[in-house]
Formats: structure tokens, sequence, C-alpha cells
């Protein structure tokens, strides 16, 4: 198979670096050139080695580099419309970050361009190329423990704001400037839009849509922030499974600008956890465990060393295989629709203190 | 994209092989993998992620100024007692980066024995092993490193048995998995560390003199192990070499 010519756009996004060690040793691709959003980010760039072209604007990059077949777009969610619209202009495929966008009009047109172009755009949900999840669910499609009745699942981390702001600026993190609720200075577009992965799991898991979600947000633990960092959802699905999701930042950081050791305040920096009951039984899973444990340098802090965070491997598989084979991979923009739905559902539920239904 | 789910070492191996285009071939029999008539000791425990972590925490110099090890291994019999000891032997010399220089042993038989050993580096280590679980029970081992600056371990503090990724409690059983690489789901961990033991020999070709050469040095460690036992006093390394 020709290796796929790929580039990656912005390097703003906290999951960039993930996709480094995977473009260089995955010989299906060939990683060609990034482009960075601004000069720090270059400079962090350039200080990896990573021997690959880094060009200050996208128009250069793409000028320089015809060949090119696939990017990353590994920006600002504010910037995707723009950036799809463009790759779609030139007939390059897509691996888009989490969130396309929060704007469903916005979304409904990158489903369209993305049609026209007849690209694919493949939306990163990493999870779901995690042995463990696999494991999950393998159990669960055999019946370990019967039909779903209750979910109860955490995707809560640090924040991410201190080395990648626009995760903290409600205009490029969820478009738009919208107050959480009347009398609450917060804006939409913190932590519910770093964590889609658990709405996206429950889906898979039960095989069924989220029929309605009722969620409150708690004072923010870094008052400073001008998006939520503190937030709870429940609701139920259209087959009557029950749910209740923390996607928090919930775990303190070191505010550090290039995300590194001694990150953590706490000790564990990020967790999926979940608890599924089901008419024969319960399964109790950490995604991301067990690991080493250490209190060493630079701050002495317990933490925890992850042993497994490989999840890209499977991700850049997958996508070069939807390329090349013309395949829609399984997180394409129609199937993810639903769960950006879900977390605007969640942010009217804020807003209107009430349950939210999910069309 | 299916996932793709392995029961066999050797498939996975193929997988892999083709996958990262790597032109070597093998077999994976028993702790070896035979490859261009050779038949190659494989260390697979030097695979294992918890392993490779707690060596860039020494490595990185998260850990400073090493101290200590103090390792156990117990199982139930699947392995023998000399196998147990021959990877601890080997993770002793791999995470301290230093050769064993002397060692003394106090052996039950051929079912449990306690070690210390001095690496030529300084670093001391307990090595505590058993073969004494009952059938069926899923082995235990713990792995700590006591440093100046930090201690790092592969147990969450305050536990005394390794934790599991997934637990199912049903009216039957209850149940544990841990899967640890997605690229070849399906083996049990062992069989994965073996795998990927396979794969580096014949990804990286100069890991086969290296592994063959430790292979020999760690079995005369075994034995000079048994020879502290017999003469009641240490035995100094005669194979010192570096890990």
């Amino acid at each position: 198979m020709k290796p796929l010519k790929i580039a990656i756009m912005s390097l703003t996004h906290g999951h960039t670096r993930k996709y480094y060690q995977t473009l260089k040793d995955n010989p299906k691709l060939d990683w060609v050139a990034v482009c960075a959003e601004n000069e720090t980010v270059r400079e962090v760039f350039e200080a990896g080695n990573h021997g690959v072209p880094c060009y200050m604007s996208e128009q250069e990059m793409f000028d320089r580099h015809p060949e090119l077949e696939a990017v990353v777009l590994a920006s600002a969610n504010s910037e995707h419309l723009r950036q799809v619209e463009e790759c779609a202009r030139r007939g390059i495929h897509i691996l888009s970050m989490k969130i396309p966008t929060f704007d469903m009009d916005e979304y409904d047109r990158m489903i369209e361009t993305v049609d026209k172009a007849g690209i694919i755009c493949q939306v990163e949900l990493e999870m779901h190329y995690n042995p463990v999840v696999h494991r999950l669910k393998k159990l669960i499609a055999e019946g370990a423990i019967g039909k779903i009745l209750s979910v109860q699942a955490t995707n809560i981390t640090l924040s991410p704001v201190w080395a990648f702001p626009w995760q903290g600026v409600p205009e490029a993190s969820y478009g738009r400037r919208i107050a959480l609720k009347a009398g609450d200075e917060r804006c939409r577009g913190g932590a519910l839009c770093d964590h889609p992965h658990i709405f996206d799991l429950i889906r898979h898991l039960t095989g069924s849509d989220i029929d309605f979600v009722f969620s409150e947000v708690a004072p923010n633990i870094r008052p400073e922030l001008e998006v939520e960092d503190m937030l709870l959802v429940n609701g139920k699905m259209k087959d009557g499974t029950v749910f209740l999701l923390d996607p928090s930042w919930s775990r303190m950081e070191e505010r550090l600008k290039v995300p590194g050791p001694g990150w953590e305040v706490f000790p564990k920096r990020m967790e999926v956890n979940l608890t599924i009951s089901g008419e024969k039984g319960v399964l109790v899973s950490d995604c991301f465990g067990p690991n080493v444990y250490h209190n060493g340098a630079p701050n002495d802090r317990y933490t925890v060393q992850y042993t497994y965070f490989d999840e890209w491997i499977g991700l850049i598989d997958e996508f070069v295989d939807c390329v090349r084979n013309n395949k829609q991979p399984l997180i394409n923009l129609r199937w993810h629709r639903q769960t950006i739905q879900a977390m605007n559902a969640c942010y009217d539920s804020i807003c209107n203190c009430s349950p939210v239904k999910v069309n | 994209m299916k996932t793709a789910f392995f029961n066999d070492k050797n498939a996975a191996l193929a997988y892999l092989l083709e996958k990262y285009q790597i032109s070597g071939t093998g077999k994976i029999n028993g702790n070896c993998l035979e490859t261009g008539g050779r038949n190659i000791p494989l260390l697979p425990w030097r695979q294992e992620r918890r392993f490779t972590e707690l060596k860039n925490l020494i490595f990185n110099r998260t850990l400073e100024d090493v101290s200590t090890f103090r390792f156990a291994s117990l199982s139930a019999g699947a392995e023998s007692l000399d196998e147990l000891i021959f990877q601890e032997l080997d993770l002793c010399e791999w995470l301290g980066a230093s050769p064993v220089s002397r060692l003394f042993a106090v052996f039950s038989g051929d079912l449990a024995v306690n070690i210390i050993a001095k690496l030529e580096n300084g670093i001391s280590a307990s090595v505590e092993c058993s073969a004494m679980l009952p059938k069926d029970a899923a082995p235990l081992s713990r792995h700590e490193i006591i440093a100046r600056r930090g201690v790092a371990s592969d147990q969450v503090v305050d536990v005394q048995v390794p934790q599991s990724s997934i637990y199912t409690y049903t009216a039957e059983k209850t149940e544990c998995f841990t899967d640890v690489d997605a690229e070849i789901f399906g083996l049990s961990q062992s069989d994965v560390h073996l795998v990927r033991a396979a794969f580096k020999v014949l990804s990286v070709p100069e890991t086969a003199g290296e592994w063959m050469a430790q292979d020999s040095h760690i079995k005369e460690l075994v034995n000079e192990a048994k020879q502290s036992e017999a003469n009641s006093k240490p035995s100094i390394s005669k194979a010192g070499r570096k890990s």
C-alpha cells in the first residue's frame, strides 16, 4: 500500500504531540509537513527535532506540498469549519479533533462539504482504540452482564488551558460567547467541550441513542477561568438505560506552558472509569489502569506514570484504511452528530435547569 | 475497522512483521524464537510496559540515585522456581543497568527462595520468589525501586495485590481482565510480551546476540544462587557483564 502523505495543521490541540511517534513509526504514512499557528508553537515543535518542515501558513504548506493527501486538524474548534472547507476544496482527507464544531448549522455544512468533495473525515475519539475498551465491548456484546440497565462514567482530567489557551476561550472552544445561565459570569466552552468520549461510549455500548440529559455546573475549582470546569450530567437512553457522567476538569494541575513531567497535582491526571450494571451483574473498569507509580522528580509528588497511551496507533490505522479503501470510519461526522447534540443539550439544561431532550 | 482478535502468538507476530514491514521471520516456541536456524531465548518481561516505564523513571532521572530494589514474584507453579529467579535477577540487572556482583540465597527446596543481591554499581536488591500459590491463582508480583529521590512501584500505594482493568461480578463468578495491547488484542498478557519480545529480536537484530549472552549469564547466576545456599555463604558473580 502506498504510504499516505500526511500533515498536521495548527499544532495547537492538546492531542497533537500524541501523533508524532505514530506518524514516524507507521510505514503506511509519510509525514510530510506541519504548519504552526504561531511562533511559540513552532518553537516548541522544532525543539523536538522531528525532521519535518514546519510552515507558518497553511497556504504555504499546501503550495509547497501538492502531494499532500491527508491532514490531522489539530486546531482550536473555531478553526475547524474553515479548515475543513479548505481541505475539501483541495480534495484532502481529514482526521478531525474530537469536536468538529458545536454550531449544528456549521456541523451540517461540514457534512455536506465532505460529502460533496468525496473525502474521508474521521473524528478522533481515541477511546475506541484502547485495549480495555475493546474488552469492554466484547464482554458486553457476549452478554457477560446481560442487558445494560445503568452506566456511570468518568472522563475527568486536569485542565489543559494553561498549555492550550484556546480551550479556556469561549469563542475558540465553543465557537461563540454564550453565558452558562442567567446570573453566571461563566460561558460555555470548558470541561464539557473537552470530554465527548463517555457520551459516545454509552451510545456504542448500549446500541441506543440518548433520550434526554440533565446537567448541573458546580462552582469552578479554578475561579479565574471564563468557562466551566466542574459539571455533572445524568439522563436516559432511548432504551431506558440510565446514566450518570462526570466530564469535569476535576484534577488540579501545575500551570505548565508545555505539558511534561510534573503537570499533575492530583496523582492521576486523567481517568476514564465505567461502572455498568446489567440484568445479570455488574462490571467496573478503568480504561487507563493499572499503571506504575512514583514520587520522584520534578515535584516529589505521588504520580501515576501511565503504561498504556497508544490509542493513536489504531486510530491512524483506521484512518489510512478508510482513505485507501474508501470506507466510512467508525466515528464519522454523521455518527458523531448526536454526541455533539447531547453535549449542547447539557449546556441547554444548565441554562434552563431542566432535563433537555436530545433530538 | 473491525478490531482484530488474536488467539495465536505466531499469527500476532506475523501481523506485526507485515504491518511494520520487517523482513525477518521466526516462530515462537516456548520462551524462544526460532529464526534463521537459531533458537533465541526471549526476555519478554523487558517488553512489559510496567517494567519499561520503571526503567524510564530511572533513565530519565525521575528517580535519582537508586539505592534498593524490592522485588517479589509468586506463582502457582506454572513457572518453575528457577524461571522466577531468572526473570527477577534479569530485571535487577536490566533496571539497575549493572551486573550482579554477589548474592546470597536461602531456599526452601524448589518451592521458595529469598535472595539478597548486590549490583556492581552498589544497588542492593531483595528478591522473593515462591511457586506456592494454589492452583489457578493468578500470579502475584511487586517491584519497588527506592531511590534517594523518589520511590517507584508497579503496585499502587496501600494495596497488597495487583489491580486489574476490568472486574465483572455475576451470580456465577467474579472475573477480572487486564488487556495491555490493542494492536494484538486477544492474547494473554504473557503471550503479548512474548510476541513483543520476538518482534524486538526480529526488528532490532543485535538484540538476539545480546539476549543469548544474557540468558547464559543469568543461568549462571541462578546456579550461583543455589551454590550460595549449598555453601551457606554469598556467591561472588564470576560472569559480571553490563546489562
